[in-house]
C-alpha cells in the first residue's frame, strides 16, 4: 500500500545520496596533507596507480574511510531503531547515555584490564558493547513503571543523568591513567576516528554485516511498534520481548561503532529524521536512506575537521556536534511545538 | 455457548485491583456494549477481554482456549482493536497504516500479497477512505481518523472487533458517522462488536447488548430491553432518568435527567 510515487522517490533520493556520498568519499581521500590529483585516485582505485599513491590509498586512507562509512551508517541505523522502539524523536544512543557507558567501559578495561596490543582492536567493540548493554538495561530498569510498562520520556531523562554521570566517572579514572591513556580517552570522548587500520575494519564489519541486515528483516515489526503500544499489541507483536532485542541489536550496532570512532553523538539523530523528511516513517523505504545519510555526515565531518585548520585537527565528533546540537534543539522545539 | 467468556477475571494495575472475581460472556454476532460511569473499570475491562491487559485471576477463553496463553498473531486474526485515540508516528500515510492489518498474517519483511492488497482495498472502499489512501494521517480530522482506524481494523479480517470510546473527540454528526459504520459492519459481516461508550442514548440505540459497571462490578448484562430501567440508572450512574420511546428508532431512550443526590444545585452560587 505504498505509494508508487514514494518508492520511486525513494530510488532517486538513495542514487543521489549515493553520488554525494562517493564525491565526499573522493574530496576526503584526496585531500590531506599528501594531496592526491582525481586521476591519480581514480587510477589507484581500479588498480592501475603508482606504488606510492597505492600505498597511500591503500594502507592509510581507505581503512580509516571505511572504518568512518561504516561507522556513520552504524549509528544512524542504531540512532532510528532507537526511536522507533521508544517512540521518542530524541533519542539515540549519544543522548541516551550508551556511548558514554561504551566509554566508560573502555575506560575501566584500560584500567584494570590486562591490555594486549594484539588482540586490543578485538576485544574493544565486545567491552564496549558490555558497558553500552548495561547502560540501556541500567535505563530500561529505572524506566520501567509497574503497570504501565517503559516511559520514553523517563527513560530520555535517565540517559541524559547516566550520560553525564558516566562522562564523569570516565573522566575521574584518567587521574589513574597515564599520559598515553589519557590522551586516548580524552580524544575519544570527543570523537576523534582513531581506528584507522585494516584490523579495525575487520573487527568492526562482522558486527555491521550481521546487525544491519537483522534490523532490515526486522522493519516490518518496527512499523508496528512505532504506531503506539496498544496497537502493536493488539496486532499480535510481543511488545517487550521485541523492544529489548532490537534494543540489545541496536545498542551493539551504536557501541561497536564508538569503540573505533569514539564518542560521536548526533548522526543517530540527523540521519533518520533526514531520511524520514524524504520518504516518511517507514522502515522498509526511511532506513536505507538513513545508511547513507549518517555515512555522508560522518565523512564530511571528518573531512571538515581534518582540513579546516592550518595546523592540527578537529575531532569528527566536534565537526558532528556543531551542527548536530542546534539540530537537536530544533526537534525538540518542533517537538514540543506539535 | 459463545465464543468470548471471562470466568472469576481478577484484573488490576499493579497492586491496585480494579476487578474482582467477575464473570463475563460477549454474544457472538452482537453489538455490545460496556457503560458505566468514570473509573467504573468499563476500559480495564475492555482490555483484558482482548488480552491489552494482563489479568490476576481467572480465564479468558475464545473458542476454548485461553487468550493469555495463545499465541498473540493468532489472536490478532480473530480479534481486532480500536484504543482510544491512538497516536500514529508523523508522515505515516493512510495506505501504509491499514496495511498494518495484516501483520498477523504476515512472516518476515512484511512484502504484501494480492490477498493482502484485495483486503486493504476492500477496508479502505468500506469506511469510505479510497480517496485518502495516499494521504498523511496526522493531516485529516478527527472522523476521518478514526475511520482509518477502524479500516485497519477491518484489514485484520476478524469475527471480533473490540473499540475502546471511539467516539470520543468527534462532533455529534461524525459521532453518528462512525456508529452506523459499526453497525453496519454488525449486519453485514455478522463481526461481533464489544465497545466502551459514554453516551447512554447512543449505546442504547447501536447495541444489541449491554453490560453496565460500577466499581468494578457488573451490575447487569443482557439484552437492553430486559436490563434497562429507570432503577438501573438510578444506581449506576446517580440519575433520575425518564424512560421514553424514541420515534426514530423504537427503541428506549433516557430523557428529563437530572441527578439523584443533587448536591451540586443545593450549592449557593453567589
Amino acid at each position: 500500500m505504498i505509494d508508487s510515487k514514494l518508492k520511486r522517490k525513494q530510488i532517486i533520493v538513495c542514487l543521489v545520496l549515493t553520488v554525494l556520498l562517493f564525491l565526499a568519499v573522493t574530496w576526503s581521500i584526496t585531500s590531506g596533507e599528501y594531496k592526491m590529483d582525481l586521476s591519480a585516485y581514480l587510477k589507484t582505485l581500479i588498480g592501475q596507480g603508482e606504488f606510492k599513491d597505492n600505498l597511500i590509498l591503500m594502507e592509510f586512507r581507505m581503512p580509516r574511510m571505511l572504518i568512518t562509512l561504516l561507522a556513520g551508517m552504524a549509528l544512524s541505523m542504531s540512532g532510528a531503531i532507537i526511536q522507533s522502539i521508544t517512540k521518542n524523536p530524541l533519542a539515540e544512543s549519544g543522548i541516551l547515555g550508551i556511548n558514554a557507558g561504551g566509554g566508560f567501559a573502555i575506560a575501566v578495561f584500560i584500567v584494570i584490564g590486562q591490555v594486549n596490543p594484539n588482540t586490543f582492536i578485538y576485544v574493544l567493540p565486545l567491552i564496549s558493547a558490555a558497558g553500552g548493554i548495561l547502560t540501556a538495561l541500567l535505563i530500561f530498569l529505572f524506566s520501567y513503571n509497574k503497570g504501565k510498562g517503559i516511559s520514553p520520556v523517563n527513560m530520555v531523562l535517565i540517559g541524559v543523568g547516566l550520560s553525564a554521570a558516566l562522562s564523569g566517572g570516565s573522566i575521574t579514572m584518567m587521574r589513574k591513567f597515564n599520559e598515553d591513556q589519557a590522551e586516548f580517552i580524552a580524544a575519544w570522548m570527543a570523537g576523534n576516528i582513531w581506528g584507522d587500520e585494516w584490523p579495525f575494519v575487520l573487527a568492526f564489519l562482522p558486527w555491521i554485516l550481521i546487525i544491519i541486515p537483522f534490523l532490515f528483516f526486522k522493519s516490518n515489526s518496527l512499523n508496528i511498534i512505532n504506531t503506539n503500544d496498544q496497537t502493536a499489541k493488539s496486532l499480535g507483536v510481543n511488545l517487550d520481548k521485541e523492544r529489548l532485542i532490537l534494543l540489545i541489536a541496536s545498542v551493539i550496532l551504536s557501541s561497536v561503532a564508538v569503540a573505533v570512532v569514539g564518542s560521536i553523538g548526533f548522526i543517530g539523530l540527523m540521519g533518520p529524521h533526514i531520511a524520514k523528511s524524504f520518504v516518511g516513517p517507514r522502515h522498509q523505504l526511511f532506513l536505507p536512506i538513513a545508511l547513507l545519510t549518517g555515512a555522508f555526515l560522518l565523512v564530511v565531518a571528518d573531512t571538515v575537521g581534518q582540513t579546516v585548520l592550518p595546523i592540527g585537527t578537529i575531532p569528527a565528533g566536534i565537526v558532528v556536534a556543531i551542527i548536530g546540537a542546534p539540530y537537536f534543539l530544533y526537534l525538540m522545539y518542533k517537538t514540543n511545538a506539535v | 455457548m459463545n465464543r468470548l467468556t471471562g470466568r472469576n477475571l481478577t484484573i488490576a494495575y499493579g497492586n491496585k485491583v480494579i476487578i474482582e472475581d467477575l464473570d463475563i460472556e460477549i454474544p457472538d454476532k452482537k453489538i455490545t456494549s460496556i457503560i458505566g460511569p468514570n473509573g467504573c473499570g468499563k476500559s480495564t475491562l475492555l482490555k483484558a477481554l482482548c488480552r491489552l491487559l494482563p489479568i490476576k485471576k481467572g480465564k479468558i477463553a475464545l473458542d476454548g482456549t485461553d487468550i493469555n496463553k495463545s499465541a498473540s498473531k493468532e489472536i490478532a486474526k480473530k480479534i481486532a482493536i480500536l484504543p482510544q485515540s491512538p497516536e500514529v508516528a508523523d508522515g505515516l500515510t493512510v495506505g501504509e497504516l491499514v496495511s498494518y492489518g495484516r501483520y498477523p498474517y504476515q512472516k518476515g519483511f512484511g512484502r504484501l500479497v494480492p490477498e493482502d492488497v484485495e483486503v486493504i482495498d476492500w477496508a479502505l472502499q468500506v469506511t469510505g477512505i479510497t480517496e485518502f489512501k495516499h494521504r498523511i494521517i496526522n493531516d485529516l480530522s478527527g472522523g476521518q481518523k478514526q475511520r482509518v482506524w477502524i479500516a485497519m481494523a477491518l484489514a485484520q479480517k476478524t469475527d471480533i472487533i473490540f473499540l475502546d470510546e471511539p467516539t470520543t473527540f468527534l462532533d455529534i454528526a461524525h459521532q453518528l458517522e462512525i456508529l452506523e459504520l459499526i453497525k453496519e459492519l454488525n449486519q453485514k459481516q455478522q463481526t461481533t462488536i464489544v465497545m466502551v461508550l459514554h453516551d447512554i442514548n447512543q449505546a442504547i440505540r447501536f447495541s444489541d447488548y449491554m453490560i453496565t459497571m460500577k466499581d468494578g462490578e457488573v451490575i447487569t448484562q443482557g439484552n437492553i430491553p430486559e436490563v434497562l430501567s429507570s432503577q438501573l440508572l438510578a444506581e449506576v450512574f446517580q440519575i433520575d432518568a425518564e424512560l421514553m420511546q424514541d420515534k426514530l428508532t423504537g427503541k428506549p431512550m433516557i430523557a428529563n435527567y437530572q441527578l439523584v443526590n443533587r448536591k451540586y444545585s443545593k450549592v449557593e452560587i453567589k
